[in-house]
């Protein structure tokens, strides 16, 4: 890896990248970690391997510094059904917004190497970046008003699927969202889909994978069912590096996978091919 | 709760006792109702790319007068069977298959009528292969573009993405002792506990009965079963179901499509809106 290109695409996207949890070693390669050199590096190890981003990492890789305009930042979920054990649903949301996160995605607009586009991250260490219902409404109104606008759609992916705790209609959520998604690819704007790892369940299988270009994460790992279940299920051994992003470019899911680093220089040159 | 038919009565079943009957190894399949509204029914094969998904039930067949486009899972009755149809749960190419068919509706002005019926989409490695995330994906996205009417019921398990994958419509309605869930009990309780043994408890939280649905403005209507469960009277269970897609569908094909499409969009895009505008409904554990 290049290090000095890394440097200067993470100094082009904006300010600097919010510290996140990291192991002491890197569980790629074992290295013990420094959190400022990884930080500049865009939390990608000299091995290869990606740390998960937040949501908030995410816009500041990826938004052009002070173009990030958030959208519906205040709409929050709440316990519609009553879920108590075994820990209640509100006491959940409530904990995870103390911490500063705010839901299992963030969307808004930015530009993007100076060019406008409406960006949507999910947040892992929001209830596993689960879909909800403010998390489908975020997606949805976000398609929408890219459809009417005109402007590229940006989706960075990392979810485990439709949230439990919001029963059915978490799962009404893929639905909502592809129909958006389905409008977006009619009104002939540009929609490219960032899965990174895990990207799982009711994400995959809604919005993260239709794009008109899918560019996947080194390793990430992405499917339906998760490994744990289809062991469960069905007693199969899976093979190393089974549901990786190198997995899914050969089955031909999606087009490439991009390191974290060469990213934002891709999705620039992009935007510029598909105006 | 219903206009015609017997009326839905209060229910004296626990939650996990409509799982159960949901799950009944003698309640009716789709082919059982499927041949009973329509006894000419043809069924058609294969996904048109690598395979037909037997776990996929599709083709065409004469109801109330006009052609119509019959889509369900079917689970199998005997062990023999039930490997065949590998449970009801659907491949990729099953979807395919589906959207197959529900272009050829299109092509020819046919409604459609989707029976779900599935525990979700099998999650085994070689479904994982071939993109079954994707191809429900792809399956969700397509039928809001499908210009003719579909109207779909649960008629047993409504289980997760492998069910909404056939479960977009323009109404949707289901049988009073089926479910609807994002994730099976088992899998829920899998998840939030790592523990799939509190399926009781995770069932009871879910809010996944016909009735739990209604009220959540998920469905819209729910049709009463015969004294005991469906599998108790075959034949009184599908002339009710009959009779209320037939209701369900009429008004539905004297739509411009681009009505029908708009009101597909708008049912899915604000399905949420009721129960924001009353939090805490159903409340089952305190």
């Amino acid at each position: 890896m290049q290090l000095a290109k890394v440097q200067h695409e993470v100094r082009m996207a904006g300010a600097k990248l919010p510290p996140i949890a990291l192991p002491t070693n890197c569980p790629g390669c074992g290295v013990s970690l420094d959190p400022e050199t990884l930080r500049k590096h865009a939390y990608v190890c000299e091995c290869g391997h990606h740390f998960r981003l937040g949501a908030d990492a995410w816009i500041i890789l990826l938004a052009d510094r002070g173009s990030w305009h958030e959208r519906w930042g205040d709409v929050r979920s709440h316990d519609l059904l009553n879920w108590k054990v075994p820990k209640p649903y509100q006491a959940t949301i409530d904990q995870l917004a103390d911490e500063g996160l705010n839901e299992a995605v963030r969307t808004g607009t930015c530009t993007l190497g100076g060019r406008p586009i409406w960006l949507a991250a999910f947040d892992f260490r929001f209830v596993g970046g689960t879909l909800s219902i403010v998390a489908g409404e975020r997606l949805a109104r976000g398609m929408e008003q890219a459809a009417a606008s005109g402007l590229p759609y940006l989706l960075v992916s990392a979810s485990g699927g439709a949230r439990m705790q919001e029963g059915v209609l978490a799962l009404m959520q893929m639905a909502k969202v592809n129909a958006a998604v389905g409008r977006l690819h009619s009104s002939g704007v540009p929609f490219f889909s960032v899965l990174t790892d895990p990207t799982f369940g009711g994400t995959a299988a809604s919005l993260a994978l239709l794009a008109d270009i899918n560019i996947a994460e080194p390793g990430a790992a992405i499917g339906f069912t998760g490994p744990r279940v289809i062991k469960q299920a069905t007693y199969a051994d899976l093979p190393a590096g089974f549901q990786s992003a190198e997995f899914q470019l050969a089955r031909g899911q999606v087009d490439m996978v991009v390191i974290r680093t060469e990213l934002r220089r891709l999705l620039a040159h992009l935007l510029e091919m598909y105006p | 709760m219903t206009r015609h038919g017997r009326r839905l009565e209060e229910t004296t079943l626990t939650v996990w006792q409509v799982v159960e009957l949901a799950r009944h190894a003698s309640r009716p399949y789709s082919l059982d109702y499927i041949r009973r509204l329509a006894p000419d029914f043809i069924e058609l094969h294969g996904d048109r790319i690598s395979a037909d998904d037997p776990a996929l039930v599709a083709g065409v067949g004469t109801w109330h007068g006009r052609t119509t486009v019959f889509l369900g899972h079917q689970k199998g009755r005997s062990l023999k069977e039930r490997v065949a149809r590998n449970w009801g749960m659907m491949h990729p190419e099953g979807y395919r298959k589906a959207l197959r068919l529900a272009h050829h509706a299109a092509k020819f002005g046919f409604p459609i009528i989707s029976l779900i019926d599935t525990p979700g989409a099998y999650p085994g490695a070689g479904a994982e292969e071939r993109g079954i995330a994707a191809a429900i994906a792809r399956a969700i996205m397509e039928w809001f573009r499908i210009p003719v009417p579909i109207v779909a019921a649960v008629i047993g398990e409504g289980g997760s993405g492998g069910a909404l994958g056939m479960g977009v419509a323009d109404r949707v309605i289901m049988l009073e002792n089926s479910i609807y869930s994002v994730a099976s009990p088992e899998a829920a309780a899998s998840i939030v506990w790592r523990d799939n043994s509190r399926k009781v408890e995770a069932a009871e939280q879910l809010q996944l009965t016909s009735r739990d649905l209604l009220a959540m403005g998920v469905v819209e209507e729910v049709v009463p079963e015969p004294e005991g469960g469906a599998h108790m009277d075959f034949d009184a269970a599908a002339r009710v179901l009959d009779e209320a897609l037939f209701r369900h569908a009429q008004p539905l094909l004297a739509q411009p499509a681009d009505v029908l499409l708009q009101h597909r969009y708008e049912r899915f895009r604000y399905i949420d809106s009721l129960i924001h505008a009353e939090p805490h409904f159903g409340p089952k554990i305190d």
